[in-house]
């Protein structure tokens, strides 16, 4: 490797994490194929800061990692000399059921953290599908993950309420606390979710909570065309239901738009009898099997059944264009040969398409043409997860328009050596 | 005093109808809500659009002057009080509702518009905008999102931050960014507006607000219990939140607030030694269930009477005796000093205790209303400032349950910012690298140190290199700071 | 300095009469520097200063006080001196909470701290305590319409009435208006509160009216050649209907329940007589006797909210004299405006030893017509009138007097009609006393408001209980070339209880 990582030792860094946690990379640790040379797994934030001080000293790229669930997110690493994990990092500091709050380590699993909230009928509202396979806390806000239930509890940032990070100087420092209603001091925990771990390794974080619902049902119309789809959407939102999720799932084999309802048992009877009443006006009304049900939200992680070769973005768009999201997907697909599959919350804006079928370019041009018309509309484009060789013709993010100039600031004043996840955020950060 | 070419530069850009420069009118706007500190600025101006306030805020940044914005001027920490030799931007002229976009669920305004009129402006459509201050009536949205204000019903609604989505924002060097999605969600790059929000006016100045809007709930039940003490009234909060529901609100006052509501604006509300209001909202069938809950919780509770809001009317009423609170307060009492701390919901009994063993112990009368839900409290120390003395007595009193709070878990502010006044409580509450660490995020957005400067941070950390001809830091010149 | 001279005031120079908007409310930003270099160097007292650096030209007319020493050693010498200013006590009440703000006319308007009531007791506790009366706050504080809705905003209980008129009873003692400023008043003065000279001044008007000169010349653009104060009271000039006297005393019908005296106004007698007929025939309806003394005058409420002091008090106590040996059950009052006054009358009227008890006897009497009808309870049997009315809310009835819910209790008793509320009730309509003759500007544009509100209801008609803003109602209403009949709520009582078609009321 190159001359950086040549003044730090493996011993180095057994030093601080113990001869056990530090260890030389392999292949299975390259992100978008760039392979670091060194993984640590810091124990706790006094190792967590004493190992980016080292690297920040001696100028190593680093790569923060949680449950490598969502690597693939953003562009190939500029460059990439250590991993350091949270793995070791998964307990719960403290949750005191009365106060609905818990303050936990980064690498604490969500799975494994919203099974044990459950034991006192509480949940944290954040159901990404990473969660499934292994998604941590600090990997889940630093990607700023999301899932169906947004609808009802908002995303990371409108949960996080606290949090300890290290800069990449060794700085800890922790901003909010564990108090829902808290404005002493700058929100540094919005400003670290979705940041990619550019900005720092989050240490642990702490949220609000939520009572785990005593029960739901799950809606599902089938539609005719995307008109009715994005009629559909707007008959829900503005009218008095109150569901958890407004679900989308568009494609050759399906088109439906599906509720989930929860809630206290005769307020979920109801509200799906006025759900199932609302939307026989646009298809076919069921309710769903609890099996069927489990289906929900967007694409499963890659590394499972879909190709290699497949794209998925994220359109986010306003909430009532959801018929032209669809339109222009499906428009710009079939001109260039690309089957698209689209699924998303469709009562927040927000569609994940994966488009397989036809080649390399034709997927570049279908993500060049609806990024072209979806920023000029006032939403964004991202390329969630694309082969590298994709990633390196299209840059992921998209235009961030006016801000750039003081997202770059940002990210100088936090770190100012340009260690941290070098060349994989928005603007080449 | 401004200089005459200041006034005559700010003239050309405002016209001369736009800016104050006389003695006794600047006086007037020499305190906001809080009347503990006073600075009188040089010079006040009131734009009417977003490329006035650009072009003011980069005059102040070319000519290194200080400059602070300024709604309606109902803050209660301080936030836009002005700072000396430094312009004051008032922002009640820019008080347009620019677009109403229901089947996007957005309402776009300029910083002056005030936070009802958004909701009354979208009320035949069936949909509010969710945060309700109690100086909701008069407070503006550029302030509120300054602040990140509450509410009473942001128990369940969120604040502030959880229904502004995307502003466009005047930075201190004078350039023009939108942050945050606007109409669409998740938009790429760093959760800037989420810093922004609730950044107490020190990051920029925001000339358009999107916000997020949202259904009037199909059912509203809101009812009044009474009890001993403010104790039984936090077991039926704690059964409450415990049983699993979240009400829209929950809000508590002791005996002596209610007196001075009372005498104020007459909600009739019953004798006690506590009352809590409690709203829920939601589905119909929800909100029945879970309201005869509430009902027999606050009866195992102890309380020795319930009241249910019979209409509209009863419902308004009731809220109208609590957002009037703290004004109220002038019934009973010549001046108070207002807290804003809060603690997990589970410390309340304690520390409610600390706080009238500290009032009796130093004499003073402490009246408590609070969103009893989150656990922000709001003791008022009622004093009278003709009482030599009593001042600061009070405000050792104040200081004192604000560290009580802080033991037990709590924040410093939970809707009122930190502001000029709490600004020395923050090393209580923060370590210096935590403190640092948040002026970094200021050091990017205001290196200067122009905008709002001598808030929030006791100790403001100068930010370094700075572009152009070497100039002495107005906060280095006054001797407030080290560049460091 | 000189230059201060030539164009501090807006009034000095040019047409005399020009408006007085926010956007002329500047001055030389010298001043502010000059004010401030003589305290800056501790100026001990009025003589070592050039007068007008120190304070306005008009405000050393009187005694200055005792100057008071500040914080930084200087001495000032405030605007207020001992007689009666506004109670430092009273000044206290307020928190600062800015809950007033929004229910400001003139901060709706012009957005302006100092326009605001929080700014105006802002500067009330400067003048008091130290700052000099100058032009700038005599401004801000003219520009008040009184309207109080403010108080009623309030949830610490200021008073502000008491405030602005301690206040203004100073402006007028101690504060030279220009000679065009304080020539434009005396007449207003001289004509408003005496009815004959109203009526005299007013029938040339008939004829103008009749023969519909004005309208010529509006179209002519002649109007817009007049001074705008002068074009505002052009503009507010109603149709004039003939006279009708109301008889000394009118029985009642059926068995007396009550007796009561009339106060018929000033404004309300000449240009609305019918309204005082017809509240009459409500009175005697619903059982009283009512009792209407020849030789009562004006009540003195214009002159009160002017700072008038010791005319007021000539008028007061002229009235007290002609009702208090007349054995009343109440003294009831039609105009909102009068009301609150009257009802203020053992306040205002506290230090007259002679008369200070007979005043708060006098007040303890005053009812507005439709507060002491329900008061009383109606008898009289009501027809229907099938018609939607929307009803404005006089500032001197809702605000002043906190009468809300008379009026409209006594609108809906009346079968088939139905009252509509008017956005921004709490808003004034801009008439204010003598405020749209004074301030023309700020009062056309808030009287277009209420207006456009007025209409936006839809309803038929229009009734409110104030000549004051019938009057401004209407002009608006005719700048913006619409039109609504208008009644005040004795008349829509009276023709409900008289059993006439609505086409009556509709017809005015």
């Amino acid at each position: 490797m190159d001359t950086r990582t040549q003044n730090v030792s493996l011993e180095d860094l057994q030093n601080i994490v113990g001869e056990q946690h530090a260890r030389e990379a392999a292949a299975e640790d390259a992100i978008d194929g760039v392979e670091p040379r060194f993984v640590a797994e810091p124990g706790s934030v006094e190792e967590t800061s004493a190992l980016l001080k080292l690297a920040d000293g001696a100028g190593l790229a680093v790569a923060p990692r949680g449950g490598r669930t969502m690597l693939h997110l953003g562009n190939p690493p500029r460059e990439l000399d250590l991993v350091v994990s949270t793995a070791r990092m998964d307990e719960v500091i403290e949750h005191v059921p009365g106060d609905q709050v818990v303050r936990v380590q980064a690498g604490m699993r969500l799975g494994e953290l919203q099974e044990r909230l459950a034991g006192s009928n509480q949940m944290i509202g954040v159901d990404p599908p990473e969660e499934r396979a292994g998604a941590t806390i600090g990997g889940v806000v630093a990607a700023n993950s999301s899932g169906p239930r947004r609808y009802r509890y908002g995303t990371v940032r409108d949960l996080i309420i606290g949090i300890t990070v290290v800069l990449a100087d060794g700085t800890v420092a922790k901003a909010g606390g564990k108090v829902v209603k808290n404005v002493a001091g700058y929100d540094l925990a919005k400003l670290f979710t979705g940041s990619l771990g550019t900005l720092g390794v989050i240490a642990s974080a702490n949220f609000r909570l939520h009572p785990l619902p005593e029960a739901a049902q799950t809606v599902t119309v089938e539609l005719a065309d995307t008109a009715a789809a994005g009629q559909a959407a707007q008959a829900v939102l503005h009218s008095q239901l109150v569901p958890s999720a407004v679900e989308l799932d568009w494609g050759e084999d399906a088109r439906l738009l599906t509720l989930l309802i929860e809630g206290v048992a005769p307020a979920v009877e109801a509200q799906a009898e006025m759900a199932s009443f609302l939307l026989k006006g646009f298809g076919e009304v069921r309710v769903l099997s609890d099996e069927e049900a489990e289906n929900l939200g967007p694409l499963e992680p890659a590394g499972g059944s879909a190709g290699a070769d497949e794209v998925t973005v994220k359109i986010s768009a306003p909430l009532a264009e959801l018929t032209g999201v669809l339109d222009s997907t499906w428009g710009a697909c079939s001109r260039r040969g690309v089957t698209p599959r689209a699924t998303g919350q469709a009562g927040i804006g927000v569609t994940y398409v994966s488009l397989s079928g036809g080649d390399e370019e034709a997927k570049v041009q279908v993500v060049e043409e609806l990024r072209e018309i979806w920023v000029r509309r006032g939403g964004s484009v991202v390329v969630r997860e694309a082969p590298a060789a994709f990633k390196r013709r299209v840059e992921v993010w998209g235009p961030v328009g006016t801000r750039l100039e003081l997202t770059r600031r940002v990210k100088e004043k936090f770190d100012p050596r340009g260690i941290l996840n070098p060349g994989r955020f928005v603007g080449g950060i | 005093m401004a200089s005459k070419r200041l006034i005559d530069q700010m003239t050309a850009i405002l016209g001369p109808e736009g800016v104050i420069s006389e003695r006794e009118q600047l006086r007037s706007y020499e305190c906001d809500g809080l009347m503990n500190y006073r600075v009188v600025p040089d010079l006040v101006v009131l734009p009417e659009t977003a490329e006035q306030v650009q072009k003011i805020v980069k005059l102040c940044h070319d000519e290194g002057i200080p400059f602070v914005a300024r709604g309606s001027g109902t803050g209660l920490s301080g936030g836009a009080l002005p700072v000396e030799a430094g312009v004051l931007i008032v922002l009640s002229r820019m008080r347009r509702i620019l677009e109403v976009d229901i089947p996007n669920q957005r309402v776009v305004v300029e910083p002056g518009v005030i936070n009802i009129w958004v909701s009354q402006a979208i009320a035949d459509e069936g949909y509010y905008y969710a945060p309700d201050p109690a100086s909701q009536i008069i407070s503006s949205i550029g302030g509120n999102l300054a602040e990140n204000s509450g509410g009473v019903h942001c128990l369940k609604y969120g604040f502030t931050t959880n229904h502004v989505v995307g502003a466009e924002v005047v930075l201190p060097d004078g350039s023009v960014v939108d942050i945050g999605g606007g109409k669409a969600p998740d938009a790429p790059g760093y959760e800037l507006l989420g810093a922004f929000v609730g950044s107490e006016g020190t990051l920029g100045i925001a000339t358009k607000i999107t916000l997020r809007v949202v259904r009037k709930p199909e059912a509203v039940s809101t009812l009044l219990a009474a009890f001993k003490d403010t104790e039984e009234a936090g077991d039926a909060v704690s059964g409450i939140i415990g049983s699993g529901i979240v009400p829209a609100a929950i809000e508590m006052m002791d005996a002596l607030c209610i007196e001075a509501v009372e005498t104020a604006v007459h909600p009739g509300f019953p004798e006690a030694g506590a009352i809590l209001i409690v709203e829920l909202d939601g589905p119909q069938a929800e909100v029945e269930t879970q309201f005869q809950q509430t009902i027999e919780i606050c009866e195992e509770a102890g309380a020795s009477e319930i009241r249910i809001a019979e209409d509209d009317a009863e419902r308004a009423l009731f809220w109208k005796g609590r957002k009037a609170a703290f004004a109220a307060m002038g019934r009973i009492s010549n001046d108070y000093y207002v807290q804003d701390s809060v603690v997990p919901r589970t410390e309340l009994g304690a520390v409610l205790k600390r706080i009238s063993e500290i009032g009796r112990e130093a004499g003073m009368r402490v009246a408590n209303v609070f969103h009893a839900g989150d656990g922000n409290l709001h003791p008022l120390v009622l004093y009278d400032n003709d009482v030599p003395g009593e001042a600061e007595k009070a405000e050792d009193v104040a200081g004192e349950i604000v560290l009580i709070c802080l033991e037990h878990g709590g924040s410093l502010t939970g809707e009122h910012g930190i502001g000029k006044d709490k600004m020395k409580y923050m090393p209580k509450m923060f370590t210096t690298d935590d403190l640092n660490v948040m002026q970094l995020l200021r050091c990017a957005f205001d290196p200067h140190h122009l905008c709002n400067p001598g808030k929030i941070f006791p100790t403001p950390r100068l930010c370094g290199e700075r572009p152009g001809p070497f100039r002495m830091h107005p906060v280095q010149k006054a001797g407030l700071a080290e560049n460091f | 300095m000189d230059n201060r001279n030539d164009s501090l005031d807006p009034r000095q120079s040019g047409n005399p009469y020009d408006a007085m908007d926010a956007t002329e409310r500047r001055t030389d930003p010298s001043t502010a520097q000059d004010q401030a270099g003589a305290q800056a160097v501790g100026a001990g007292s009025p003589q070592d200063l050039p007068d007008d650096t120190f304070a306005s030209r008009g405000a050393v007319r009187q005694t200055v006080g005792i100057g008071r020493s500040t914080e930084t050693g200087s001495y000032v010498f405030p605007a207020f001196d001992d007689h009666h200013p506004p109670e430092k006590d009273l000044i206290d009440d307020c928190v600062h909470c800015g809950f007033c703000l929004p229910t400001c006319p003139t901060y709706v308007l012009f957005g302006e701290e100092m326009d605001s009531p929080r700014g105006r007791i802002y500067l009330m506790n400067k003048a008091l305590t130290e700052e000099p009366m100058n032009d700038q706050m005599v401004r801000h504080w003219d520009l008040c319409l009184g309207c109080m809705a403010c108080v009623t905003a309030c949830p610490s209980g200021v008073q502000y009435d008491k405030l602005i008129e301690a206040t203004r009873g100073q402006i007028e003692r101690r504060y030279q208006r220009s000679p065009q400023d304080r020539a434009f008043r005396e007449m207003i003065f001289q004509l408003f509160p005496y009815p004959n000279r109203l009526r005299l001044a007013a029938a040339p008007l008939k004829l103008y009216q009749r023969f519909g000169i004005g309208d010529r010349l509006r179209k002519a653009g002649v109007m817009d050649m007049l001074p705008k104060r002068l074009k505002a009271m052009e503009a507010l000039m109603p149709m004039l209907t003939e006279q009708q006297e109301v008889p000394e005393v009118t029985a009642p019908v059926g068995e007396k329940r009550r007796r009561v005296g009339f106060i018929k106004g000033c404004v309300q007698r000449v240009f609305f007589s019918d309204v005082n007929s017809a509240t009459v025939r409500v009175l005697a309806a619903e059982g009283c006797e009512v009792v209407a003394p020849k030789g009562q005058g004006c009540c003195g409420a214009l002159s009160v909210h002017a700072g008038r002091e010791e005319e007021f008090q000539r008028f007061a106590r002229n009235l007290i004299d002609e009702f208090e040996d007349q054995g009343l059950d109440n003294i009831i009052i039609n105009a909102a405006g009068c009301g609150s006054t009257l009802k203020e009358y053992g306040y205002l009227l506290r230090d007259d030893a002679e008369y200070a008890e007979r005043a708060s006897a006098f007040a303890a009497k005053v009812r507005d017509v439709t507060e002491f009808i329900q008061e009383l309870g109606p008898v009289a049997e009501r027809h229907p009138l099938p018609v939607s009315a929307a009803y404005h809310d006089a500032c001197h009835l809702g605000h002043s007097q906190g009468i809300r819910r008379q009026p409209r209790q006594t609108l809906k008793q009346i079968p088939g009609m139905e009252v509509r509320e008017i956005k921004e009730a709490e808003l004034c309509c801009g008439s204010a006393g003598i405020y749209n003759m004074v301030e023309p500007e700020p009062a056309t544009e808030l009287g277009d408001r209420k207006a456009k509100n007025v209409l936006n209801t839809g309803a038929r008609m229009v009734v409110t209980s104030n000549p004051g803003c019938m009057l401004q109602i209407q002009a608006s209403l005719k700048r913006m070339g619409e039109s609504m009949p208008m009644a005040h709520p004795m008349e829509v009582l009276d023709a409900s209880i008289r059993g006439e078609p609505v086409e009556t009321l509709l017809r005015q």
